[in-house]
Protein backbone atom coordinates (compact mmCIF):
# COMPACT_ATOMS: atom_id res chain seq x y z
CA UNK A 1 0.00 0.00 0.00
CA UNK A 2 2.62 2.13 0.93
CA UNK A 3 4.47 1.49 -1.99
CA UNK A 4 1.39 2.84 -4.34
CA UNK A 5 0.97 5.61 -2.54
CA UNK A 6 4.41 6.36 -3.13
CA UNK A 7 3.56 5.57 -6.83
CA UNK A 8 0.60 8.78 -6.78
CA UNK A 9 3.06 10.85 -4.34
CA UNK A 10 5.99 10.99 -7.21
CA UNK A 11 3.19 10.87 -9.98
CA UNK A 12 1.41 14.05 -8.37
CA UNK A 13 5.08 15.73 -7.54
CA UNK A 14 5.80 15.03 -11.62
CA UNK A 15 2.68 16.22 -13.00
CA UNK A 16 3.19 19.08 -10.98
CA UNK A 17 6.78 19.75 -12.68
CA UNK A 18 5.40 19.12 -16.04
CA UNK A 19 6.12 22.46 -17.74
CA UNK A 20 6.29 23.88 -21.72
CA UNK A 21 9.16 26.03 -23.08
CA UNK A 22 7.81 29.08 -24.99
CA UNK A 23 8.87 31.28 -26.93
CA UNK A 24 6.42 34.11 -27.68
CA UNK A 25 6.73 36.87 -30.26
CA UNK A 26 4.64 40.01 -31.24
CA UNK A 27 1.86 39.90 -33.55
CA UNK A 28 3.82 41.99 -36.86
CA UNK A 29 0.21 44.11 -36.93
CA UNK A 30 1.43 45.36 -33.55
CA UNK A 31 4.84 45.67 -33.63
CA UNK A 32 6.47 49.42 -34.29
CA UNK A 33 9.71 47.75 -35.65
CA UNK A 34 7.19 44.56 -38.25
CA UNK A 35 8.79 41.92 -37.43
CA UNK A 36 11.79 42.43 -35.27
CA UNK A 37 11.12 42.69 -31.67
CA UNK A 38 13.12 39.72 -29.56
CA UNK A 39 10.96 37.44 -28.35
CA UNK A 40 9.61 36.52 -24.86
CA UNK A 41 11.19 33.00 -23.51
CA UNK A 42 10.02 31.34 -20.71
CA UNK A 43 9.59 27.73 -19.34
CA UNK A 44 5.58 27.83 -17.93
CA UNK A 45 4.03 25.19 -16.07
CA UNK A 46 1.72 22.66 -17.75
CA UNK A 47 -0.88 22.94 -14.57
CA UNK A 48 -0.69 26.81 -14.86
CA UNK A 49 -3.05 29.50 -16.87
CA UNK A 50 -1.11 31.54 -19.44
CA UNK A 51 -3.46 34.23 -18.18
CA UNK A 52 -1.39 34.74 -15.45
CA UNK A 53 1.42 36.42 -18.25
CA UNK A 54 -0.63 39.87 -18.94
CA UNK A 55 1.57 41.68 -16.96
CA UNK A 56 4.55 40.75 -18.07
CA UNK A 57 4.22 40.14 -21.76
CA UNK A 58 2.42 43.48 -21.92
CA UNK A 59 5.55 44.84 -19.65
CA UNK A 60 7.85 42.93 -21.78
CA UNK A 61 6.47 44.11 -25.30
CA UNK A 62 5.58 47.83 -24.26
CA UNK A 63 8.75 49.23 -26.30
CA UNK A 64 7.56 47.40 -28.87
CA UNK A 65 4.12 48.49 -29.42
CA UNK A 66 2.66 50.67 -32.10
CA UNK A 67 0.22 52.28 -29.45
CA UNK A 68 1.83 51.41 -26.26
CA UNK A 69 -0.70 52.64 -23.91
CA UNK A 70 -3.02 49.69 -24.96
CA UNK A 71 -4.05 47.92 -21.18
CA UNK A 72 -2.60 44.55 -20.39
CA UNK A 73 -6.01 43.31 -20.47
CA UNK A 74 -6.05 43.72 -24.67
CA UNK A 75 -3.50 40.98 -24.58
CA UNK A 76 -4.33 38.14 -26.35
CA UNK A 77 -2.70 34.43 -27.41
CA UNK A 78 -2.69 32.47 -30.68
CA UNK A 79 -1.10 29.29 -31.98
CA UNK A 80 -1.47 29.46 -35.86
CA UNK A 81 -4.34 31.23 -35.95
CA UNK A 82 -6.12 29.63 -33.32
CA UNK A 83 -6.69 31.77 -30.20
CA UNK A 84 -5.84 30.44 -26.53
CA UNK A 85 -8.65 30.37 -23.99
CA UNK A 86 -7.09 31.78 -21.52
CA UNK A 87 -8.34 29.55 -18.82
CA UNK A 88 -7.70 26.21 -20.22
CA UNK A 89 -4.04 25.19 -18.40
CA UNK A 90 -1.06 25.29 -20.55
CA UNK A 91 -0.81 21.61 -21.09
CA UNK A 92 -4.97 21.31 -22.09
CA UNK A 93 -3.93 23.80 -24.70
CA UNK A 94 -0.42 21.99 -25.78
CA UNK A 95 -1.92 18.57 -25.85
CA UNK A 96 -5.11 19.99 -27.81
CA UNK A 97 -2.74 22.27 -30.42
CA UNK A 98 0.32 21.62 -30.57
CA UNK A 99 0.49 19.07 -32.70
CA UNK A 100 3.36 17.26 -30.81
CA UNK A 101 2.83 12.97 -30.47
CA UNK A 102 2.04 12.24 -26.99
CA UNK A 103 4.09 10.41 -25.08
CA UNK A 104 3.26 6.46 -25.15
CA UNK A 105 3.08 3.70 -21.94
CA UNK A 106 6.96 2.30 -22.32
CA UNK A 107 6.09 -0.93 -23.87
CA UNK A 108 9.24 -1.30 -26.03
CA UNK A 109 7.57 -0.07 -29.01
CA UNK A 110 10.64 1.21 -30.01
CA UNK A 111 8.91 4.36 -30.64
CA UNK A 112 10.84 6.71 -28.48
CA UNK A 113 13.74 7.81 -30.35
CA UNK A 114 11.69 9.42 -32.70
CA UNK A 115 9.20 10.90 -30.03
CA UNK A 116 12.07 12.35 -28.51
CA UNK A 117 13.73 14.05 -31.83
CA UNK A 118 9.81 15.21 -32.98
CA UNK A 119 9.19 17.23 -29.64
CA UNK A 120 12.78 18.50 -29.45
CA UNK A 121 11.77 19.76 -33.31
CA UNK A 122 8.90 21.31 -31.63
CA UNK A 123 10.44 23.18 -29.00
CA UNK A 124 10.22 25.81 -27.77
CA UNK A 125 6.10 26.26 -28.62
CA UNK A 126 6.32 29.24 -30.85
CA UNK A 127 2.91 31.16 -29.66
CA UNK A 128 1.89 34.91 -31.20
CA UNK A 129 1.07 37.41 -28.81
CA UNK A 130 -1.84 40.19 -29.93
CA UNK A 131 -2.54 43.62 -28.66
CA UNK A 132 -5.28 44.40 -30.57
CA UNK A 133 -8.54 42.85 -32.65
CA UNK A 134 -9.25 41.25 -28.92
CA UNK A 135 -11.47 37.84 -30.38
CA UNK A 136 -14.56 38.43 -28.48
CA UNK A 137 -16.52 35.62 -30.31
CA UNK A 138 -13.80 33.20 -29.01
CA UNK A 139 -11.85 34.39 -25.84
CA UNK A 140 -13.54 36.05 -22.69
CA UNK A 141 -12.12 39.21 -22.11
CA UNK A 142 -9.41 39.49 -19.20
CA UNK A 143 -9.04 42.27 -16.58
CA UNK A 144 -5.85 43.76 -15.64
CA UNK A 145 -6.66 42.25 -12.44
CA UNK A 146 -6.96 39.51 -12.70
CA UNK A 147 -10.30 39.55 -11.82
CA UNK A 148 -12.06 37.17 -14.28
CA UNK A 149 -9.47 34.62 -14.42
CA UNK A 150 -10.17 34.24 -10.82
CA UNK A 151 -13.39 34.00 -10.99
CA UNK A 152 -13.22 31.11 -14.29
CA UNK A 153 -11.14 29.99 -11.78
CA UNK A 154 -13.57 29.50 -8.88
CA UNK A 155 -15.96 28.60 -11.07
CA UNK A 156 -14.68 25.44 -12.17
CA UNK A 157 -13.15 24.90 -8.77
CA UNK A 158 -17.08 24.93 -7.71
CA UNK A 159 -17.84 22.88 -10.09
CA UNK A 160 -15.43 20.16 -9.35
CA UNK A 161 -16.35 20.31 -5.38
CA UNK A 162 -20.12 19.88 -6.48
CA UNK A 163 -19.31 16.57 -8.45
CA UNK A 164 -17.65 15.33 -5.76
CA UNK A 165 -19.36 16.13 -3.02
CA UNK A 166 -23.00 16.27 -4.66
CA UNK A 167 -23.48 19.52 -2.51
CA UNK A 168 -20.48 21.81 -2.89
CA UNK A 169 -20.22 22.62 0.81
CA UNK A 170 -16.53 22.18 1.15
CA UNK A 171 -15.73 25.28 -1.10
CA UNK A 172 -18.27 26.84 0.28
CA UNK A 173 -17.68 26.54 3.67
CA UNK A 174 -13.67 26.99 2.67
CA UNK A 175 -12.55 30.06 5.02
CA UNK A 176 -11.47 33.29 2.87
CA UNK A 177 -7.93 32.35 4.35
CA UNK A 178 -8.14 28.87 2.67
CA UNK A 179 -9.89 30.02 -0.32
CA UNK A 180 -7.42 33.13 -0.93
CA UNK A 181 -4.49 30.48 0.09
CA UNK A 182 -5.84 28.38 -2.97
CA UNK A 183 -5.69 31.13 -5.70
CA UNK A 184 -2.05 32.42 -4.68
CA UNK A 185 -1.18 28.82 -4.73
CA UNK A 186 -2.38 29.40 -8.54
CA UNK A 187 -0.98 32.52 -9.09
CA UNK A 188 2.54 31.42 -7.55
CA UNK A 189 2.57 27.56 -8.59
CA UNK A 190 3.52 27.14 -5.52
CA UNK A 191 2.73 23.22 -4.44
CA UNK A 192 3.33 23.86 -0.43
CA UNK A 193 0.18 26.44 -0.52
CA UNK A 194 -1.37 24.20 -2.65
CA UNK A 195 -1.60 20.86 -0.96
CA UNK A 196 -3.33 21.51 2.25
CA UNK A 197 -6.26 23.14 0.50
CA UNK A 198 -6.21 20.37 -2.06
CA UNK A 199 -6.64 17.59 0.17
CA UNK A 200 -9.12 19.22 1.68
CA UNK A 201 -11.01 19.39 -1.33
CA UNK A 202 -10.58 15.63 -1.91
CA UNK A 203 -11.09 14.20 1.23
CA UNK A 204 -14.46 16.31 2.08
CA UNK A 205 -15.27 14.81 5.51
CA UNK A 206 -18.18 11.87 6.27
CA UNK A 207 -18.58 11.75 2.56
CA UNK A 208 -17.19 9.32 -0.10
CA UNK A 209 -16.71 11.16 -3.50
CA UNK A 210 -19.93 10.66 -5.87
CA UNK A 211 -18.95 11.82 -9.36
CA UNK A 212 -15.55 12.37 -11.04
CA UNK A 213 -14.68 15.53 -12.28
CA UNK A 214 -13.89 14.54 -16.24
CA UNK A 215 -13.94 16.66 -18.98
CA UNK A 216 -13.28 15.83 -22.66
CA UNK A 217 -11.91 18.31 -25.33
CA UNK A 218 -12.58 16.92 -28.80
CA UNK A 219 -11.27 18.93 -31.56
CA UNK A 220 -13.90 19.41 -33.96
CA UNK A 221 -11.81 17.83 -37.11
CA UNK A 222 -12.08 14.58 -34.69
CA UNK A 223 -15.64 14.54 -33.40
CA UNK A 224 -18.38 12.47 -34.76
CA UNK A 225 -21.03 15.31 -35.25
CA UNK A 226 -19.42 17.70 -37.33
CA UNK A 227 -20.21 21.34 -36.73
CA UNK A 228 -20.44 23.89 -39.82
CA UNK A 229 -19.60 26.94 -38.16
CA UNK A 230 -16.78 25.63 -36.71
CA UNK A 231 -13.86 27.64 -36.53
CA UNK A 232 -10.27 26.88 -36.44
CA UNK A 233 -9.09 25.09 -33.11
CA UNK A 234 -12.83 24.96 -32.05
CA UNK A 235 -13.90 22.44 -29.41
CA UNK A 236 -16.40 20.45 -28.73
CA UNK A 237 -16.52 20.10 -24.87
CA UNK A 238 -17.96 16.82 -23.00
CA UNK A 239 -18.49 16.55 -19.84
CA UNK A 240 -20.85 13.45 -17.89
CA UNK A 241 -21.59 12.60 -14.59
CA UNK A 242 -18.69 9.74 -14.30
CA UNK A 243 -19.11 7.84 -11.31
CA UNK A 244 -15.57 6.08 -8.86
CA UNK A 245 -16.71 2.41 -9.59
CA UNK A 246 -19.00 1.00 -11.83
CA UNK A 247 -19.84 -1.79 -8.95
CA UNK A 248 -18.74 -2.94 -5.84
CA UNK A 249 -16.10 -4.90 -7.14
CA UNK A 250 -15.33 -2.66 -10.43
CA UNK A 251 -13.50 0.42 -10.32
CA UNK A 252 -14.49 3.20 -13.03
CA UNK A 253 -11.08 3.12 -15.56
CA UNK A 254 -10.55 5.75 -18.14
CA UNK A 255 -11.54 2.84 -20.93
CA UNK A 256 -15.61 2.42 -18.99
CA UNK A 257 -15.91 5.93 -18.63
CA UNK A 258 -14.89 6.88 -22.14
CA UNK A 259 -17.29 4.10 -23.37
CA UNK A 260 -19.97 5.32 -21.68
CA UNK A 261 -19.65 8.94 -22.56
CA UNK A 262 -18.29 8.63 -26.45
CA UNK A 263 -19.01 5.63 -27.61
CA UNK A 264 -18.81 6.40 -31.13
CA UNK A 265 -15.02 6.77 -30.47
CA UNK A 266 -14.78 4.24 -27.68
CA UNK A 267 -16.44 1.33 -28.91
CA UNK A 268 -13.63 -0.91 -26.34
CA UNK A 269 -13.07 -0.76 -23.31
CA UNK A 270 -9.62 -2.11 -23.11
CA UNK A 271 -7.95 -0.84 -26.53
CA UNK A 272 -8.02 2.53 -28.19
CA UNK A 273 -8.86 2.15 -31.66
CA UNK A 274 -10.00 5.27 -33.16
CA UNK A 275 -8.74 7.70 -30.68
CA UNK A 276 -6.97 8.20 -27.61
CA UNK A 277 -7.23 10.21 -24.47
CA UNK A 278 -3.57 12.40 -23.87
CA UNK A 279 -3.34 13.86 -20.17
CA UNK A 280 -0.66 15.72 -19.77
CA UNK A 281 1.42 14.97 -22.90
CA UNK A 282 0.44 11.40 -22.21
CA UNK A 283 -1.71 9.04 -23.63
CA UNK A 284 -3.55 7.23 -20.57
CA UNK A 285 -3.49 3.95 -20.07
CA UNK A 286 -7.09 2.38 -20.73
CA UNK A 287 -7.04 0.14 -17.55
CA UNK A 288 -6.14 2.87 -15.24
CA UNK A 289 -8.27 4.16 -12.48
CA UNK A 290 -10.65 7.58 -12.72
CA UNK A 291 -10.26 7.83 -9.22
CA UNK A 292 -6.43 7.32 -8.57
CA UNK A 293 -5.86 9.40 -11.65
CA UNK A 294 -8.14 12.55 -10.28
CA UNK A 295 -6.15 11.88 -6.84
CA UNK A 296 -2.54 12.21 -8.38
CA UNK A 297 -2.65 14.38 -11.66
CA UNK A 298 -5.77 16.47 -11.95
CA UNK A 299 -5.40 20.28 -12.50
CA UNK A 300 -5.25 22.81 -10.39
CA UNK A 301 -9.50 23.37 -10.50
CA UNK A 302 -9.84 19.89 -9.60
CA UNK A 303 -10.58 18.75 -13.16
CA UNK A 304 -9.13 15.87 -15.18
CA UNK A 305 -9.39 17.99 -18.78
CA UNK A 306 -8.58 15.07 -20.98
CA UNK A 307 -7.74 16.07 -24.94
CA UNK A 308 -9.40 13.37 -27.39
CA UNK A 309 -6.68 12.91 -30.29
CA UNK A 310 -7.71 10.90 -33.28
CA UNK A 311 -5.35 8.11 -34.11
CA UNK A 312 -3.05 8.66 -37.44
CA UNK B 1 -49.42 16.39 -14.93
CA UNK B 2 -46.47 14.86 -13.75
CA UNK B 3 -44.52 16.51 -10.83
CA UNK B 4 -40.99 16.66 -9.75
CA UNK B 5 -39.59 13.78 -7.80
CA UNK B 6 -36.16 15.29 -7.21
CA UNK B 7 -37.35 19.23 -6.41
CA UNK B 8 -35.33 21.48 -6.39
CA UNK B 9 -33.44 19.29 -9.24
CA UNK B 10 -34.81 18.89 -12.19
CA UNK B 11 -33.95 15.68 -14.54
CA UNK B 12 -32.99 15.39 -18.37
CA UNK B 13 -36.30 14.56 -19.61
CA UNK B 14 -38.56 16.53 -17.05
CA UNK B 15 -36.20 19.63 -18.37
CA UNK B 16 -36.41 18.84 -21.90
CA UNK B 17 -40.77 18.21 -21.02
CA UNK B 18 -41.08 21.84 -20.00
CA UNK B 19 -38.38 23.42 -22.86
CA UNK B 20 -41.20 21.72 -25.75
CA UNK B 21 -43.99 22.23 -23.32
CA UNK B 22 -42.62 26.11 -23.24
CA UNK B 23 -42.08 26.62 -26.92
CA UNK B 24 -45.59 24.62 -27.87
CA UNK B 25 -46.95 27.34 -25.74
CA UNK B 26 -45.27 30.36 -27.48
CA UNK B 27 -46.39 28.86 -30.61
CA UNK B 28 -49.83 29.43 -29.58
CA UNK B 29 -50.25 32.32 -27.87
CA UNK B 30 -46.89 34.57 -28.76
CA UNK B 31 -48.80 36.77 -31.31
CA UNK B 32 -50.58 38.14 -28.57
CA UNK B 33 -47.90 39.83 -26.78
CA UNK B 34 -44.41 41.36 -28.10
CA UNK B 35 -42.03 41.20 -25.60
CA UNK B 36 -40.71 37.83 -26.70
CA UNK B 37 -39.85 37.59 -30.69
CA UNK B 38 -39.25 33.63 -30.53
CA UNK B 39 -38.59 30.73 -28.31
CA UNK B 40 -37.42 27.57 -29.77
CA UNK B 41 -35.94 24.07 -28.53
CA UNK B 42 -32.31 23.13 -29.70
CA UNK B 43 -30.88 19.54 -29.79
CA UNK B 44 -27.40 19.86 -28.82
CA UNK B 45 -25.64 16.49 -27.96
CA UNK B 46 -28.56 14.38 -27.37
CA UNK B 47 -29.47 17.42 -24.77
CA UNK B 48 -32.49 20.05 -25.76
CA UNK B 49 -32.22 23.53 -24.37
CA UNK B 50 -34.52 26.34 -24.64
CA UNK B 51 -33.81 29.56 -26.58
CA UNK B 52 -35.81 32.74 -25.94
CA UNK B 53 -34.84 35.62 -27.78
CA UNK B 54 -36.46 39.74 -27.30
CA UNK B 55 -35.49 42.85 -28.46
CA UNK B 56 -32.56 44.82 -26.57
CA UNK B 57 -34.23 47.90 -25.35
CA UNK B 58 -30.80 50.01 -25.29
CA UNK B 59 -33.15 53.13 -23.54
CA UNK B 60 -34.65 51.52 -20.56
CA UNK B 61 -31.72 52.32 -18.57
CA UNK B 62 -31.72 55.61 -18.82
CA UNK B 63 -35.08 55.54 -16.95
CA UNK B 64 -34.96 55.21 -13.38
CA UNK B 65 -38.21 53.48 -12.67
CA UNK B 66 -38.97 50.19 -11.78
CA UNK B 67 -38.38 48.58 -15.21
CA UNK B 68 -39.43 45.11 -13.98
CA UNK B 69 -42.87 46.07 -12.55
CA UNK B 70 -43.94 48.13 -15.27
CA UNK B 71 -42.95 45.20 -18.16
CA UNK B 72 -46.21 43.84 -18.37
CA UNK B 73 -48.17 47.44 -19.14
CA UNK B 74 -45.55 48.66 -21.55
CA UNK B 75 -45.93 45.44 -23.40
CA UNK B 76 -50.23 45.52 -23.23
CA UNK B 77 -49.84 49.22 -24.61
CA UNK B 78 -47.66 48.56 -27.27
CA UNK B 79 -49.90 45.20 -27.92
CA UNK B 80 -53.00 48.11 -28.65
CA UNK B 81 -50.85 50.51 -30.32
CA UNK B 82 -50.28 49.44 -34.49
CA UNK B 83 -48.20 52.77 -35.07
CA UNK B 84 -45.80 52.16 -32.19
CA UNK B 85 -42.04 52.74 -33.66
CA UNK B 86 -40.46 49.94 -34.76
CA UNK B 87 -36.50 50.56 -35.61
CA UNK B 88 -35.54 49.02 -38.84
CA UNK B 89 -34.54 45.55 -38.27
CA UNK B 90 -31.00 45.59 -39.49
CA UNK B 91 -30.01 47.73 -36.75
CA UNK B 92 -31.76 46.16 -33.99
CA UNK B 93 -30.03 44.36 -31.15
CA UNK B 94 -31.10 41.44 -29.79
CA UNK B 95 -30.98 39.52 -26.60
CA UNK B 96 -30.33 35.95 -26.91
CA UNK B 97 -31.09 33.96 -23.54
CA UNK B 98 -30.62 29.87 -23.56
CA UNK B 99 -31.60 28.23 -20.78
CA UNK B 100 -29.32 25.10 -20.47
CA UNK B 101 -29.60 22.37 -17.84
CA UNK B 102 -26.36 22.10 -16.12
CA UNK B 103 -25.14 18.45 -16.22
CA UNK B 104 -23.12 19.72 -12.77
CA UNK B 105 -26.12 21.24 -10.37
CA UNK B 106 -28.64 19.59 -12.35
CA UNK B 107 -30.74 22.76 -12.57
CA UNK B 108 -31.54 24.92 -14.88
CA UNK B 109 -28.40 27.29 -15.88
CA UNK B 110 -29.40 30.74 -18.10
CA UNK B 111 -27.36 32.39 -20.27
CA UNK B 112 -27.26 34.86 -22.09
CA UNK B 113 -25.60 37.23 -24.88
CA UNK B 114 -26.25 40.22 -27.25
CA UNK B 115 -26.65 39.57 -30.93
CA UNK B 116 -25.89 43.11 -32.78
CA UNK B 117 -25.18 44.00 -36.39
CA UNK B 118 -23.27 46.83 -35.25
CA UNK B 119 -21.09 44.52 -32.93
CA UNK B 120 -21.55 47.23 -29.97
CA UNK B 121 -22.02 44.71 -27.46
CA UNK B 122 -19.24 42.72 -26.58
CA UNK B 123 -19.46 40.19 -23.67
CA UNK B 124 -17.81 42.44 -21.37
CA UNK B 125 -18.59 43.29 -17.63
CA UNK B 126 -19.35 46.75 -19.20
CA UNK B 127 -21.87 45.91 -21.55
CA UNK B 128 -23.52 43.65 -18.87
CA UNK B 129 -24.17 46.84 -16.19
CA UNK B 130 -24.49 49.14 -19.22
CA UNK B 131 -26.99 47.52 -21.34
CA UNK B 132 -28.45 44.86 -19.78
CA UNK B 133 -28.78 44.56 -15.65
CA UNK B 134 -31.05 47.37 -14.44
CA UNK B 135 -29.46 50.27 -12.43
CA UNK B 136 -31.32 49.14 -9.12
CA UNK B 137 -29.80 45.41 -9.42
CA UNK B 138 -26.57 46.53 -9.73
CA UNK B 139 -25.50 46.29 -6.29
CA UNK B 140 -27.43 42.68 -5.71
CA UNK B 141 -25.54 41.63 -8.65
CA UNK B 142 -21.98 42.51 -7.85
CA UNK B 143 -22.77 41.33 -4.15
CA UNK B 144 -21.48 38.21 -4.65
CA UNK B 145 -18.34 35.73 -6.16
CA UNK B 146 -15.33 36.88 -7.01
CA UNK B 147 -16.91 39.30 -9.74
CA UNK B 148 -20.90 39.26 -8.71
CA UNK B 149 -22.97 36.63 -9.46
CA UNK B 150 -23.55 37.09 -13.55
CA UNK B 151 -20.31 36.59 -15.07
CA UNK B 152 -18.98 35.61 -18.40
CA UNK B 153 -17.84 31.68 -19.65
CA UNK B 154 -17.65 29.65 -22.52
CA UNK B 155 -21.29 28.29 -23.70
CA UNK B 156 -21.64 24.92 -23.26
CA UNK B 157 -22.63 24.07 -26.44
CA UNK B 158 -20.84 26.83 -28.79
CA UNK B 159 -17.73 27.27 -26.69
CA UNK B 160 -18.01 31.01 -26.98
CA UNK B 161 -17.74 33.67 -24.31
CA UNK B 162 -21.40 34.79 -22.82
CA UNK B 163 -22.72 35.89 -19.93
CA UNK B 164 -24.19 33.39 -17.12
CA UNK B 165 -25.86 33.94 -13.71
CA UNK B 166 -24.05 31.17 -11.38
CA UNK B 167 -25.83 28.20 -10.77
CA UNK B 168 -24.94 27.48 -7.28
CA UNK B 169 -27.74 28.89 -5.38
CA UNK B 170 -29.92 28.38 -8.20
CA UNK B 171 -31.78 25.01 -5.80
CA UNK B 172 -31.62 27.00 -2.77
CA UNK B 173 -33.60 30.58 -4.28
CA UNK B 174 -35.91 27.56 -5.82
CA UNK B 175 -36.60 25.79 -2.66
CA UNK B 176 -37.30 29.13 -0.97
CA UNK B 177 -39.68 30.17 -3.66
CA UNK B 178 -41.78 27.18 -3.62
CA UNK B 179 -42.11 25.56 -0.44
CA UNK B 180 -43.48 22.40 0.09
CA UNK B 181 -45.67 22.60 -2.84
CA UNK B 182 -45.93 20.23 -5.66
CA UNK B 183 -45.03 22.04 -8.80
CA UNK B 184 -45.07 20.65 -13.03
CA UNK B 185 -42.09 20.56 -14.97
CA UNK B 186 -43.17 23.25 -16.92
CA UNK B 187 -44.22 25.41 -13.95
CA UNK B 188 -40.76 24.49 -12.24
CA UNK B 189 -39.06 26.15 -15.83
CA UNK B 190 -41.34 29.65 -15.62
CA UNK B 191 -40.14 29.61 -11.02
CA UNK B 192 -36.83 29.22 -12.59
CA UNK B 193 -37.52 32.05 -15.23
CA UNK B 194 -39.00 34.21 -12.94
CA UNK B 195 -36.54 33.77 -9.83
CA UNK B 196 -33.32 34.10 -11.96
CA UNK B 197 -34.36 35.37 -15.09
CA UNK B 198 -35.42 38.71 -13.92
CA UNK B 199 -32.27 40.23 -13.34
CA UNK B 200 -31.66 40.36 -16.57
CA UNK B 201 -34.82 41.64 -17.92
CA UNK B 202 -36.12 37.91 -18.64
CA UNK B 203 -39.56 37.54 -17.59
CA UNK B 204 -42.58 35.66 -19.02
CA UNK B 205 -45.11 36.96 -20.70
CA UNK B 206 -48.45 37.56 -19.20
CA UNK B 207 -49.96 35.77 -22.04
CA UNK B 208 -47.57 32.83 -21.81
CA UNK B 209 -48.33 32.37 -18.42
CA UNK B 210 -52.30 32.87 -18.16
CA UNK B 211 -52.37 29.23 -20.99
CA UNK B 212 -51.05 27.70 -17.54
CA UNK B 213 -54.04 29.21 -15.29
CA UNK B 214 -56.06 27.88 -17.83
CA UNK B 215 -54.42 24.51 -18.31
Amino acid sequence: MSGSRDVASRLRQTVWNGSVPLEIRLHKGDCRTYDDSDPYLIQFPRLSYLGLLLHKLHGFFASSLIYPDVSPADAWLSYEGVPLKWHYPLGLLYDLYSGVEPAYPADGSGKKDRDVEEEQKNMPWKLTVHFSDYPVEHLVKLDSEGNHLHDLYMHSVKEADYLRTGTGRTVMFLSKEDSNQLWDSVKQHSFTLYNPINQKLLNPQGVNLRHLPVKLYLPHAASDTPDKESTPGSLRVVQSLVTPSLSSRQPQTIGTALNHIIPSLFQSRRSALLAQAVLHGAVLPLSASVEDLLRATAYLDGWLHIAIVMMA
Amino acid sequence: MPHLPSFPHVSKSEFGGACGNLAARYAGQGGLQTDWTSVDVVQHDGDSYLKIEKDLHLEDHDTTGGRLDVEVDEDELREDDQEALIPPPFLKATIEFDIMLSPIYQVPVLYFSIRDPRCRHPPTMATLYHNIIHPQLKAQAENVGVIGGISITDHPATNSPVFFIHPCQTAAVLEASVGAKDITPIEYLMLFIGAIGSYVGLIVPLRIVQDNVRA
